[in-house]
């Protein structure tokens, strides 16, 4: 398949069931299938309430899968303590909240949560992570919530980084931001995952940031994955009607 | 008894003290002010439901076993429990178990302290003391249970994108609700902590007013009501970290994950 062997994260199978107000279930996702290699950036398209958001929240195990198993290098999570898990598999929400207190404080909880000492402002781990997520480090001493969405953003990658995690999951990254935030974050996302070798796995319904980003894209509806394939070639050359459906609607805008 | 400051009040002193809530009726009536009705029903509700009451106590009085007692109290309790559950609309899961079983080893544990460390009396079940101790004990827990109850609610569910950041962030259950916790906390016992810095100054306490009234020395009466605010200042306390600390695991499962649907009833 590719120059990459291992899967760095691995779904078989996995299926979710909500509950319906009337106390049935019904089948969010079905059967997904997938696997996210180190180094790349996997991309999961589709239109809302096909179930993107519930799936990257399965892979943190923020929720439990119905059916299937998740496999992070090759070791079902559900073995796994979920507090460990959350350490190695970082989840940066659609908005990341902001912690009341400064940039700095915010970089920092990580540490409080695992009892370690956290990293000082000079110091390199904290200095590493800035310049990853292109902040300035004269933003440490602000108030994160005074920043702007796009600043708040990145706060929130930087903030997931700091801990040095395997994977980093990205929930609608840019779905707050103009288009020309949007491309910077972009450019910032590409970085991190080659430079770091980081597997990451966001998902999206902004085509603009998978075209510019994603080296294998998989397309999500109604909780099934109908394609999947090298991100550029996917988005060229669709071979569902589905697909071709979702990509003549780019301005779908997610809230 | 030896109470030679009490003045006893005769049925006619009653009837004219009630004149003068016939007089606010009339005057309401004539000025054409409104709200007669209710005070008239009001004042006949309190007449009835005190009568009762007195009567009641006065069997209960006369109780000189500790098991009729120790029901009593915890009819109390329940009813307590019961009037918490109907005051709050989005209640935390598995609501009458948390607040019930907080209720009771907050108020128990500190009515049992209180009787038997602080007012050394015998029996130790003496109905006389034990019922109006428990009950001034039982009702402040109870406002501070409901307090504590619906804030924790209220807060989890306010607080649920922080939570789940902290989640993410690797934060534990208990870590990522610290301050959905500390803020249901705080909300439980600050009415408690107000009405003790404001007291003297900007009430007399009822059941201190009360003693003095029926013939009691001043001193005396500070030293109990001294007493007995530090008792339901600890079993609010009590309560309401109880409340707190089991409340907000029922909005988590094992793996530390945030879960609403969890019996939240």
């Amino acid at each position: 398949m590719d120059s990459f062997p291992v899967c760095s994260i691995q779904l078989t199978n996995v299926s979710y069931f909500g509950r319906r107000s009337d106390g049935g279930r019904v089948r969010l996702l079905d059967s997904v299938s997938f696997c996210a290699k180190p180094g790349q950036i996997t991309a999961i398209i589709g239109p809302s309430g096909g179930g993107k958001s519930t799936l990257i929240r399965l892979i943190n195990r923020l929720t439990e899968p119905g059916e299937g198993r998740i496999e992070l290098d090759g070791k079902d999570i559900a073995t796994l303590d979920p507090l460990e898990l959350r350490r190695l598999v970082a989840l940066v929400p659609q908005k990341p909240f902001m912690f009341d207190g400064t940039v700095l404080d915010n970089l920092q909880m990580p540490f409080k949560y695992r009892q370690t000492t956290p990293p000082e402002a000079g110091s390199a781990d904290v200095l590493d992570v800035l310049s990853s997520a292109k902040l300035d480090p004269g933003l440490l001493e602000r108030n994160a919530r005074s920043l702007s969405l796009g600043q708040q953003q990145r706060v929130g990658v930087a903030r997931a980084l700091i801990t040095k995690p395997q994977v980093i999951l990205l929930d609608e990254p840019t779905s707050a931001l103009d288009r020309r935030t949007s491309d910077e974050l972009a450019s910032t996302l590409r970085e991190i995952s080659h430079g770091k070798s980081i597997t990451m796995i966001m998902v999206t319904h902004d085509l603009r940031l998978t075209q510019k980003v994603a080296d294998y894209c998989f397309y999500l509806e109604a909780g099934r994955i109908l394609e999947e394939g090298r991100a550029a070639e996917l988005l060229a050359h669709p071979n569902t009607a589905a697909l071709r459906a979702f990509l003549s609607e780019p301005l779908d805008q997610e809230g | 008894m030896d109470n030679q400051g009490l003045v006893n009040l005769s049925l006619l002193d009653l009837l004219a003290a009630y004149g003068l809530v016939i007089v606010a009726v009339v005057l309401a009536r004539l000025k054409r002010i409104g709200q007669e009705g209710q005070m008239l029903w009001a004042s006949l509700r309190m007449v009835f439901q005190l009568l009762a009451v007195g009567y009641l106590l006065h069997f209960i009085f006369a109780v000189k076993s500790p098991l009729p007692v120790l029901a009593i109290l915890l009819l109390m309790g329940v009813f307590s429990l019961q009037v918490i559950g109907g005051r709050i609309k989005t209640k935390v899961p598995r609501f009458y178990r948390v607040v019930g079983v907080s209720l009771l080893i907050g108020c128990g544990s500190v009515t049992f302290l209180f009787c038997t460390l602080v007012v050394h009396y015998s029996p130790w079940y003496d109905p006389r003391y034990l019922i109006p101790l428990a009950g001034m004990i039982i009702g402040n827990s109870m406002n501070g249970a409901s307090l504590a109850a619906e804030r924790l609610g209220a807060e989890m569910r306010e607080r649920r994108e922080e939570i789940e950041t902290a989640l993410c962030l690797g934060a534990s259950a208990r870590q990522s609700s610290k301050p959905a916790l500390r803020n249901a906390f705080k909300a439980a016992i600050m009415p408690t902590v107000n009405t003790m810095a404001a007291m003297g100054i900007v009430s007399l306490p009822g059941m201190m007013t009360g003693q003095i009234l029926s013939g009691t020395e001043p001193m005396v009466a500070v030293r109990y009501q001294v007493a007995i605010m530090c008792a339901i200042t600890g079993a609010v306390a009590i309560t309401a970290y109880l409340i707190v600390l089991q409340g907000y695991r029922r909005y988590f499962t094992r793996a530390h994950q945030l879960d609403f649907e969890q019996g939240d009833s």
